[in-house]
């Protein structure tokens, strides 16, 4: 069996609404996040998970997680159903949610960073090797003695991977990394991304807007929409499919955001 | 930063010695006009006592509860942790840090005001290491129900009306407002069993020697039970949570 795998996966969520005026009871709205999804990842693989907002990108990463569990279908991650022992499943994992932060707001990272270690029971000398190893890779060497508070975006962005990546997991979940970066922070991430993948095996799920993310490391795109699955293969071969410019031979590709938002018109998104 | 923190700590200090003295005052004054059966001197020590204290009954950790709100809990979640140890770790150590930092100086302080205003001596050095021991179990105590409180909150989403609740039923029910030792008789059977007396209470009656060495098991006992029932419901109110948690949006 695949590394990731995902068979007929359902989650629905049940959005209660404001009463309206004379009505007795609140409406409720049941919200299919997910709808009949399958897909399969082999172990060190680089995946792009994208879709519009609200597609259900979030909850499938919740679900890979063991934080959400599904109405319905089959997943296992490893082996392992991500839900039903989540202690043991997430300690072989990482996650980065671009919008939130995990490390501690006040101290310098390298007490964070300690911290992480005692939590997932990291040996010290695995410890010191891979910190020194992800330090030099993310240009963190000046920063471990500096309070979070007082990095920049993109050196925060810098330090939550390198907090995520400490115990080495097998699999990394990438939320949003890129939101708010500015150009070099951006390519030096990617660049890191490439590494750790490519060097590590780390098996990498990336979800993002933003597509010159997914061009430049992702082979393989996964698109959802409405809940469901609607397209996964190959990049190029998307890209040409929704490329409209290129259909009626004009010589220059059209911005890589125009072909999506093509792309998701198409598919009725 | 670093004024920041010696600014709080200085600021409860005045705050508390504020109100230690006013409390004081009102007691010396209800005594003048009609002596109680309690003496002068317990009351005193029991307000210096519940002031010096004070931390450890104030649920202060804004960092889990936007947590908690803003959903970065999620973090949380994907941890191979305890989730229910992990919040209870860290309220113990706000709460003992916090007092620890306070207690000391209040106390010496306390100690030093003239007769009939301050702090008196323990009855004994047995009765002080019981008080002790006592106060020690009172901080599990207090971390069991506050815990619980963030229970709430992940379910509300919102800590403020719980957390109200909360602190008025442990301000009084703990003694802090009023000495439990003033309370009439027939209500303190009932209120020196509830899980709020056995926070500082219980510590503080071993002290002044309103209950005797003798009862120290029986003291230990309320306090031990309290703390592993409140310790157990939380945990299994916590883990429910955790299996309907939805962390939403993002």
């Amino acid at each position: 069996m695949s590394y990731i795998f995902v068979d007929h996966l359902c989650k629905s969520f049940v959005v209660r609404k404001k009463r309206e005026k004379g009505a007795l009871l609140r409406e409720k709205e049941t919200v299919h996040a997910l709808k009949d999804v399958s897909f399969e990842i082999e172990k060190g693989e680089l995946v792009g998970y994208i879709g519009p907002n609200g597609a259900g990108k979030s909850t499938t990463v919740k679900i890979l997680s063991g934080i959400l569990v599904p109405e319905s279908g089959t997943v296992t991650v490893g082996g392992r159903v991500p839900w039903e022992n989540r202690k043991e499943h997430v300690s072989h994992i990482g996650v980065v949610f671009g919008q939130r932060t995990q490390l501690w707001w006040d101290v310098p990272l390298l007490d964070s960073y300690s911290l992480l270690k005692d939590i997932y029971r990291v040996p010290e000398a695995d410890y010191q090797k891979r910190l020194k190893e992800l330090t030099e890779a993310l240009q963190l060497g000046d920063l471990l003695r500096t309070p979070l508070r007082l990095l920049s975006l993109g050196q925060r962005m810098r330090a939550e991977l390198c907090g995520s990546l400490l115990h080495s997991p097998e699999l990394l979940f990438l939320d949003e990394p890129t939101i708010g970066l500015d150009a070099v922070s951006k390519l030096a991430l990617r660049d890191f991304l490439h590494w750790e993948n490519k060097e590590k095996g780390t098996t990498i799920l990336l979800t993002t807007h933003d597509m010159e993310d997914i061009a430049a490391l992702c082979s393989r795109v996964m698109v959802i929409g409405h809940g469901s699955k609607l397209y996964d293969g190959g990049l190029q071969e998307m890209l040409s499919k929704y490329d409209t410019k290129r259909t009626v031979q004009v010589e220059e590709h059209q911005n890589i955001d125009h072909v999506i938002a093509a792309m998701y018109k198409d598919l009725g998104l | 930063m670093e004024t920041q923190y010696r600014g709080a700590v200085l600021g409860g200090l005045v705050c508390q010695i504020f109100f230690g003295i006013i409390l004081v005052a009102i007691y010396r004054a209800l005594y003048a006009g009609k002596p109680q059966t309690i003496p002068l001197g317990h009351v005193t020590t029991y307000v210096w006592l519940q002031q010096a204290f004070f931390r450890m009954l104030l649920s202060n950790d804004p960092e889990l509860l936007d947590k908690i709100r803003t959903g970065a809990i999620a973090y949380d979640l994907c941890r191979p942790l305890h989730l229910y140890g992990y919040y209870y770790a860290r309220i113990l150590a706000q709460k003992v840090t916090g007092s620890a930092l306070r207690a000391l100086p209040m106390l010496v302080f306390a100690a030093l005001l003239p007769e009939g205003w301050g702090l008196c001596a323990p009855v004994s050095v047995p009765a002080l290491l019981a008080a002790i021991v006592a106060l020690i179990l009172g901080f599990f105590c207090v971390s069991a129900i506050e815990n619980i409180t963030m229970g709430f909150t992940m379910r509300t989403l919102d800590p403020r009306g719980m957390q109200a609740m909360l602190s008025m039923l442990i301000t009084i029910f703990a003694g802090n407002i009023l000495p439990l030792t003033l309370f009439p008789d027939s209500w303190q059977r009932v209120i020196t069993l509830l899980p709020y007396a056995q926070l500082l209470d219980a510590p503080i009656r071993l002290y002044t020697g309103e209950y005797s060495l003798g009862m120290l098991p029986q003291v230990l006992a309320i306090q031990g039970g309290w703390t592993v029932i409140l310790i157990l419901a939380g945990c299994a109110f916590w883990n429910r949570n955790q299996r309907k948690l939805i962390i939403q949006g993002g």
